[in-house]
């Protein structure tokens, strides 16, 4: 996969991940800030890492259990894996 | 009363019994799938072990049910029985042999350290506490940290293993005990409390706070060599009074201002956390050998009350009732053998799973166990309560030294929200069965021989969910094969069925249960429970399908099957527990039953 495959899903990525957070820490989507980590939202360090198989699922692609603790906010995850897929350093503009 | 001295022509080989057997590369005998490993074949003699550590109920034996007892009336360490498992090379068993040990197989430790606890868990856990204290070095630490700890421990040195503080015990990341850098290394603050040999370990492997704010990359290990401290810099606590292992040294290890060398770091800086709950893995897997030999021991006891105590004209065995509390007691005992025994090859074969397999394990052993206690202890009577009489007391010491263990290296508790943790996993992976099947047939079949463990392959959270449950429904169909061609019956091949279904519609609630994190509801802590029932049965039925050479015995599958799926079945439908009677009557005249799991320990 190359980032110029990638960029177009990057929104849909972020917005995934937002209703992915929302879904295990049982709050609405728009509740969650990407920029905050992930355990502010009451999600047990261990239980986060659920997040990576879905992850796994949703992009077709392998990552280390602990990717989210090594990138605790949504804003971090796409940004590592923009990094691993060789896309662009371009980052998602916030809100 | 102090215990009789032995006599000076006891057991003392010149070579340790815990020493390496070298095994050769021996590719031909291994799946294809793992060929290019090394295959271990079993390398330790369990029945010079045993043999060696004595009958119990000789009070001259190196382990006897009368030293332990006058030990845990002291509330004495027992020391010299300590001494006894150094001098026949148990420690060797703690250190891997790439470090210089004889720990090639998880299954010998197993069974090792269960015939140790069957004499005396007092005992099992102080000695064996020293394999958790070194877990984290084996799975993080440098090659020359790793050799030098070994060499340590083959030499005799207790390690201790310091997680817990006061206040906040498993909650790991609430840990207060901070480690600053400095030049040279790191000044360390604050205690450790309630850490099994705190006080007599040599070295301390600690988790501790390296970024003030915390988190799950907040921490990191240290193994620290009391040796090598300024004696003033560090503090034990007092040993804490213990319901039971009164003589196990429970105490508390302080730090003030005490300068660490750099070179006592395991693994990297912020590792902490994800090391400790991959050694736990390891450790949650063979603690459960702590309860089977606990479980061994107060069945002998009770059997042995029930055939010769007399009543009303009869002995107490010939009761109907008492028949089949035993039969149901064995039952309960083999499947708990089964779970771990399972978990412990599985650490070889099925690495990526052990976040699950071990949770269960350390949640559903213990607790059979506990359960199978308090029966015994119904059947004995007063016989159970007594300290001095019976067997020096040795049931109720057993009874109360192992309340621990469905507490301590993560409770039945902490287990299950460690199972909840990958709910969301084990539903997703269920209906398309992700895991690898080889892994769990490997575990299963008990004449193969075990590839050397690769704990790199531990992962803190499975993946590809659980392949154990997800073979049920492949597991029960071989099953009715093997009855629809004559070689089982069809009641036999019905119960798997039944299971099967119990394990399907588990997952279908799962998939359905909403997400629970910090603060799972009780019907999550059910769920668990189903699932480690589940589990359980399935690892009967596949070690049954995978040892066919060793005999058609279906009894003990019947058993054992039966057993879980009372439990699973709703209030309404009653279960007919007539294969506990026919379990006991076999067992009785002695046939050869039971699961070949059993094999080495009996």
């Amino acid at each position: 996969m190359h980032g110029s495959e990638l960029a177009p899903m990057e929104p849909s990525l972020r917005s995934w991940l937002r209703e992915r957070v929302a879904h295990y820490a049982r709050r609405e989507p728009a509740d969650i800030d990407p920029s905050v980590s992930l355990t502010n939202y009451g999600l047990d360090s261990v239980y986060a890492l659920s997040l990576c198989g879905d992850l796994e699922d949703h992009l077709g692609v392998v990552l280390e259990p602990t990717v989210v603790w090594d990138h605790p906010t949504i804003e971090a995850l796409i940004a590592h894996v923009e990094e691993m897929l060789g896309g662009s350093s371009r980052r998602m503009d916030a809100g | 009363m102090t215990p009789p001295a032995r006599p000076a022509a006891s057991v003392e080989p010149a070579v340790p019994v815990m020493s390496v057997v070298p095994t050769g590369p021996a590719a031909s005998t291994a799946p294809a799938a793992h060929s290019a490993r090394v295959v271990i074949a079993m390398t330790v003699d369990l029945a010079e072990f045993d043999r060696a550590l004595g009958d119990p109920f000789d009070p001259a034996a190196p382990l006897s049910f009368a030293r332990s007892a006058e030990s845990d009336r002291r509330e004495e360490f027992p020391a010299e029985m300590c001494q006894e498992l150094d001098r026949l090379g148990m420690p060797r068993l703690y250190v891997p042999v790439e470090h210089g040990g004889a720990l090639a197989r998880y299954d010998e430790l197993l069974a090792a350290l269960r015939l140790v606890a069957r004499r005396d868990l007092t005992v099992a856990i102080g000695h064996g506490k020293t394999f958790l204290g070194g877990a984290c070095v084996w799975l993080a630490g440098r090659p020359e940290q790793a050799r030098a700890l070994g060499a340590d421990i083959v030499a005799g040195a207790p390690v201790a293993w310091g997680l817990t503080e006061r206040g906040h015990g498993s909650d790991l990341l609430a840990g207060t005990m901070a480690a600053t850098t400095e030049a040279g290394g790191y000044r360390v603050q604050g205690e450790k409390w309630l850490i099994n040999n705190a006080t007599r370990g040599d070295l301390i492997c600690l988790l501790v706070r390296t970024r003030p704010e915390g988190g799950p990359r907040g921490f990191s290990l240290l193994l620290v060599d009391k040796r090598r401290l300024p004696r003033d810099r560090y503090r034990h606590l007092p040993k804490v009074l213990t319901h039971g292992i009164r003589g196990a040294d429970i105490s508390g290890f302080g730090m003030d201002d005490c300068p660490v060398p750099a070179d006592a770091l395991v693994g990297v800086e912020g590792g902490g956390l994800e090391t400790v709950l991959k050694a736990l893995q390891l450790t949650r897997t063979v603690c459960t050998a702590l309860s089977l030999g606990a479980a061994d021991q107060a069945l002998r006891l009770a059997v042995e009350h029930a055939a010769r105590r007399g009543l009303y004209g009869r002995t107490l065995v010939d009761l109907p009732h008492v028949r089949r509390t035993l039969g149901r007691a064995y039952a309960s005992l083999f499947t708990a053998e089964i779970v771990s025994v399972f978990a412990a090859r599985a650490l070889h074969t099925a690495p990526e799973e052990t976040s699950v397999i071990s949770a269960v394990a350390k949640a559903y052993v213990p607790s059979r166990a506990d359960e199978l206690i308090m029966t015994c202890g119904e059947l004995l009577g007063v016989r159970g309560f007594l300290t001095e009489y019976h067997e020096h007391g040795a049931f109720q010491k057993l009874d109360r030294d192992h309340r621990v263990v469905g507490i301590f290296d993560g409770s039945t508790f902490v287990s299950r929200h460690a199972l909840i943790n990958q709910f969301p996993l084990l539903a997703r992976c269920h209906p398309a069965a992700t895991a690898d099947p080889a892994g769990v047939e490997h575990a299963a079949d008990l004449t193969a021989p075990l590839p050397a463990p690769e704990l790199d392959r531990l992962s803190l959270m499975a993946q590809g969910g659980c392949g154990l449950t997800q073979g049920l429904v492949s597991a029960a169909r071989d099953l009715r094969a093997l009855a629809v061609a004559g070689h089982a019956s069809a009641w036999l091949a019905g119960l798997a069925e039944e299971l099967s279904a119990h394990c399907d519609l588990l997952h279908e609630e799962l998939a359905q249960f909403p997400p629970s994190s910090q603060f799972a509801p009780p019907e999550a802590f059910a769920l668990a429970r189903r699932f480690e029932l589940c589990f359980a049965g399935a690892a009967a039925l596949r070690v049954w399908l995978h040892n066919l050479r060793s005999g058609h015995d279906e009894l003990w599958l019947e058993a054992c099957l039966v057993h879980i799926l009372r439990s699973l079945r709703p209030a309404e439908m009653p279960t007919d527990e007539e294969v506990f009677d026919r379990l006991f009557d076999a067992l009785r005249s002695g046939a050869s039953v039971g699961p070949p799991t059993t094999k080495g320990v009996r």
